[in-house]
């Protein structure tokens, strides 16, 4: 290749014996797709006529989301006292709810930003859908520490706007960090998800112009911002998609480290430990890989979309699942072992009593979800099963909800003195207002695959190997032709 | 081409003399305060390898293609292994000849009047509690187990890429993956029993789940900074010229920003939640390094833990948002020994203060022992360097034959050209 | 049309030939002019001779602003304007200040940053030449053009047309104003 020799002087001798044995990199779009078949096969979906079993789907899930819409206004109407909350277990499915949702939201900003900043290309596929899915997951979390305060409408006192006890919030409270941690986190996902958009925006705005249909060309004209693809635009876009992507970066780190504060800079024991913060950044993208990869891949087999989510994109999503699972493992070990060295008798008490107390049947499910089941994915056999892949990524969030619960409600029921123990069990309210928000998320996510393009036509376009200016420009008869 | 015998015998000449200056330092300042800063340099020298192993193994992992040119030149340093095992062996026998001078945990009658406290080891009820971990068998035992497993995971690496030289067979390509799966766990592990057992044992009341995380992340960045050192001293002999561009040290720079940050997360996290939560048991240990309890004034350890702050952070890290900077061979040689100098400043501020006077306090950080740490540092490092040098000639500069190394020598960055 | 058109433009259809078009422009001196392109196309920069973005420094700025946003509104609300002991803590300390700072550095760093794309892209712009073009809905999709405008000192309507057929360019059109 023409720039394997940088200077004017003789290449070293050493390149002379470069002899690469070739083993090629994974195609990511298959069958040797042009630009236009990925064009027109997204832009289709949102061009067709909507499908029966999205209408199915869409009137399900409004049911089930309306469980939150009465289980909140029921807490809103009545009171706190309807959760099951009771002394001593003061947080319990609100909060596990809270990191759980969050947790997932993680994954999605690791695909676009820390993958984007590795320059793993094989992220175009799933990130728009990814960052879709962290923004409808922040909402469904927020509901949460927003509605848990009892007296919702003083929830505005959080911001430091005076009021009228002329009192100041508390910044050193873990739970004024999350306020900010939590807002920033959704502001700037919105943000780089739009961004992202623009382009496509600009392209269905043309399409549909073209095609007659102006209110929808005026509508998606009107968020694309005029965009018209010049090259100028994209050197300021690129800078600041980068940018983006590395600030993405640590805030998606800092975020769930804020949410880990809420419990490590606390005296209880099983709560005040130092992994905490790396722990659950590990753990929120292990739960949100599983959510990526229970989403991904019936939208991949419902709209045929195996050409541009491969076996190598659910090979490279399994073993990132794996890792951060095994990361977790980590912690959870480091944990126990730190527990037995510092000779804290009621930090030993807590990791003992998770195991075999009360809450025991919550444990073991954790430990089998969350230890056992991503080393499944060390196997060939079982990542290019899809339906095997998908029952575990579901098994993978069901053990992530665990930890949460293990953690935050052991470590409450059973504190430093016995008079003080208590055990908790949820109420139907809080049962229903949970199961409601996976609704909740449902609505958003079908609004989104229907109405926006659900994957990133032009990142897409752009790690193909038509978009190499210093290739032949032609991988076969798809480059410029139309065919399919 | 070749680095030749004359620069690694140089180094060896160097290593002996700097072992021989520490030697004589056991008749100016006591074995104990020697083997304080052997274990200093040893922790330092061996926490390089260590990065360079977990570097190399990440590398195969992700299936990179930028790092491949300079991979060869981290599993040179692979070599140095077996000789800081070597170099381990006098402490171990410290065990056996001078139990409780380091630590003070192997010796049971050792009385903790002399470092303020009251009573023997045997006596204190949190070292009976960890009794079965802190004993002389199981530190020999995980040590040698722990230098076992990295030199059994460097030969591996280094074997199968040096083959893969010679045949171009894609096996060592699937042989490396395999060994990097499976190692980085098993490294994580060892690394975690080690750090543990070597120094947070040290003051060994003490207690922190990121322990382990902590010195991973300074092992990595001391390791990308010799790999920076490296690259250059190659670049500037002539034998990288036409080999590695500008994107190269781009990348590198950024990877050296990115683990900038994440030292900076796992210290933050550790010392701040201490902080918060304030429970004596625990902080007790910063506390050590931030103020006498007999004068009640701060001590030197204060400003040494502002400088890691200041020097291990904030400078590196604006220094490194520069792209020009990154891209520099002029500056970027000294950002990267200014690194690594602070890694060995972090190592000494949390080893040195577990050597404590009769009021339990540290002994001040600027004193005629230190003169020992930097010795050892050299003695220890000239052999690591040794090591590296002579195993640099037995293969060619870069792995010509891997799979991924067309897309490495033509590396190009979307934003770089 | 009494009007002088805009500009003039070229398709292109592939990549390495967009790319080597542009280096050919921007070696024939033209200072205005542009190219169309579906994705962002690595090196393109250069071929055109362009500048490095100047996005990164107004997201600098917005950085420092943000935490010293972050740690003097702590400050004062809780050193300053009405102190309260909490947990024993001290008034203010860098320590528990952080989180908030940090947080508002990243906000304030992502407004400043999609704020200065958009300034310095003169976003929004729903009305230009280039969009009234027949061709603007391939150059999003799957061909890429070539823009030079009429307001180029260089700029000559036989001339500018022959270098741009010259350097590969097909149905080459006038576009108004």
């Amino acid at each position: 290749m023409s720039h394997a020799a940088e200077s004017a002087h003789d290449a070293p001798s050493i390149l002379r014996e470069v002899n690469p044995t070739p083993l090629p990199r994974a195609t990511l779009v298959e069958n040797n797709r042009s630009f236009g078949w990925i064009t027109d096969k997204i832009c289709g979906i949102i061009e067709g006529k909507t499908p029966t079993w999205w209408w199915v789907c869409f009137v399900v899930a409004c049911f089930v989301a309306s469980f939150t819409v009465a289980g909140l206004t029921y807490l809103v109407a009545t009171g706190v006292g309807v959760w099951g909350h009771a002394n001593p277990v003061n947080w319990a499915w609100d909060i596990v709810n809270f990191v759980f949702w969050i947790g997932i939201g993680h994954a999605g900003t690791l695909i676009s930003a820390i993958l984007c900043l590795l320059r793993q290309k094989w992220r175009t596929s799933i990130n728009r859908a990814a960052e879709a899915m962290t923004i409808f997951a922040v909402v469904c979390a927020a509901l949460f520490p927003v509605f848990h305060v009892g007296r919702v409408w003083f929830a505005w006192y959080l911001f430091p706007i005076p009021n009228s006890n002329y009192i100041w919030q508390n910044f050193r409270s873990p739970l004024e960090w999350d306020v900010f941690a939590v807002s920033t986190y959704g502001t700037v996902s919105v943000l780089f998800w739009y961004v992202g958009l623009l382009p496509d925006l600009a392209i269905l705005r043309d399409r549909f112009t073209a095609a007659g249909n102006r209110l929808r060309g005026w509508l998606y004209g009107f968020f694309a911002m005029g965009w018209r693809g010049s090259n100028r635009h994209w050197s300021n876009y690129e800078m600041a998609y980068l940018i983006l992507a590395g600030i993405s970066t640590p805030l998606v780190l800092s975020v769930h480290t804020i949410v880990s504060f809420d419990f490590a800079v606390s005296l209880i024991p099983g709560w005040h430990t130092t992994i905490f913060p790396p722990y659950f950044v590990a753990g929120a993208i292990f739960s949100g890989f599983g959510m990526v990869l229970t989403l991904m891949l019936p939208l991949r087999a419902i709209y045929r979309l195996e050409d541009l989510i491969t076996q190598y994109h659910i090979d490279c999503m399994c073993k990132i699942t794996l890792a951060t699972g095994t990361i977790v493992g980590y912690a959870y070990g480091m944990e126990f072992f730190i527990a037995w060295y510092g000779a804290n008798p009621y930090e030993g008490f807590a990791f003992i009593n998770r195991a075999f107390g009360h809450y025991a049947w919550a444990y073991w499910i954790m430990i089998s979800c969350n230890v056992i089941t991503p080393q499944f994915f060390w196997f060939k056999k079982v990542r290019e099963n899809t339906t095997l892949v998908w029952v575990l990524s579901i098994f993978v969030n069901v053990g992530m909800w665990f930890e949460r619960f293990v953690i935050i409600v052991t470590s409450l029921a059973r504190d430093f003195l016995p008079s003080s123990w208590g055990y908790y069990s949820p109420s139907i309210v809080e049962i229903f207002t949970f199961f409601g928000t996976f609704g909740v998320f449902s609505v958003l996510f079908l609004l989104f695959i229907r109405f926006l393009p659900v994957m990133p036509m032009a990142e897409l376009k752009a790690v193909m190997p038509q978009a190499d200016p210093h290739g032949s420009g032609d991988a076969g008869h798809g480059a410029s032709g139309r065919s399919h | 081409m070749a680095a030749g015998a004359p620069a690694a015998g140089r180094a060896l000449v160097i290593g002996l003399a700097g072992i021989a200056l520490t030697a004589l330092g056991l008749l100016v300042s006591g074995g104990a305060k020697v083997a304080f800063s052997w274990l200093v340099a040893l922790t330092f020298w061996g926490g390089i390898a260590l990065g360079m192993l977990f570097l190399v193994m990440i590398h195969h992992i992700f299936d990179a293609s930028w790092s491949v040119v300079i991979r060869r030149q981290f599993e040179h340093g692979l070599a140095s292994f077996k000789w800081l095992a070597l170099l381990f062996l006098p402490l171990v026998a410290s065990v056996y000849f001078a139990p409780g001078a380091v630590w003070k945990w192997m010796n049971p009658a050792y009385d903790l009047a002399q470092v303020g406290g009251s009573g023997t080891v045997g006596e204190d009820v949190l070292w009976a509690k960890k009794a079965a971990l802190l004993n002389p068998t199981a530190f020999v035992v995980i040590t040698v187990l722990s230098f076992g497993i990295w030199i059994w995971l460097s030969a591996r690496l280094r074997a199968a890429s040096f083959a893969q030289d010679a045949d171009g067979d894609l096996k060592w390509t699937y042989r490396n993956r395999v060994t990097a799966a499976f190692g980085l766990p098993l490294a994580a592990v060892t690394l975690t029993l080690a750090i543990v057992l070597w120094v947070k044992s040290l003051d060994y009341h003490w207690f922190s789940t990121m322990y382990g995380v902590w010195y991973f992340a300074g092992c990595v960045r001391a390791a990308l900074s010799m790999g920076v050192l490296i690259m250059v001293w190659l670049w500037v002999r002539g034998d990288y010229r036409g080999v590695l561009n500008a994107n190269h040290f781009h990348s590198i720079g950024q990877l050296m920003f990115a683990f900038t940050v994440f030292w900076a997360y796992v210290t933050f996290s550790q010392y701040f939640l201490i902080w918060n939560a304030n429970i004596p048991e625990e902080t007790f240990w910063y506390n050590l390094r931030e103020m006498n309890s007999a004068t009640g004034f701060a001590n030197q350890w204060k400003w040494v833990g502002m400088l890691l702050l200041f020097g291990h952070f904030f400078v590196p890290f604006f220094l490194l948002l520069s792209y020009k900077r990154k891209l520099s061979r002029t500056q970027m040689p000294w950002v990267a020994l200014w690194i690594a100098a602070i890694f060995l400043l972090d190592l000494i501020y949390n080893i040195w203060p577990s050597k404590k006077d009769g009021n339990g306090d540290a002994l001040p950080f600027l004193q005629l022992h230190q003169v020992w740490t930097v010795t050892a540092v050299i003695g220890v490092g000239g052999i690591c360097v040794w090591a590296y040098l002579r195993s640099f000639p037995t293969t060619k500069l870069i792995p010509i034959r891997d799979p991924r190394i067309g897309e490495s020598l033509t590396y190009h960055e979307s934003s770089a050209d | 049309m009494a009007a002088q058109p805009y500009g003039l433009v070229a398709v292109f259809d592939t990549a390495p030939a967009v790319y080597h078009a542009a280096e050919t422009v921007r070696d024939a001196g033209y200072k205005c002019w542009d190219c169309i392109t579906p994705f962002p196309i690595h090196g393109l920069d250069r071929a055109m001779g362009l500048r490095r973005s100047k996005v990164p420094r107004i997201s600098l700025v917005g950085g420092v602003l943000g935490f010293t946003t972050g740690m003097s509104m702590i400050w004062f609300t809780s050193a300053y304007d009405y102190p309260l002991l909490v947990g024993g803590k001290p008034y203010f300390s860098p320590m528990f200040a952080f989180p908030v700072s940090y947080e508002l550095t990243i906000l304030f760093t992502a407004f400043a940053t999609i704020g200065g794309m958009f300034l310095l892209n003169r976003l929004p712009m729903h009305y230009h030449p280039v969009l009234k073009s027949d061709h603007i809905v391939r150059g999003l999709d799957d061909k890429f053009l070539v823009v030079i405008e009429a307001r180029d000192p260089k700029f000559n309507l036989a001339a500018t047309r022959a270098l741009l057929e010259k350097a590969g360019g097909r149905e080459i059109t006038e576009l108004e104003a």
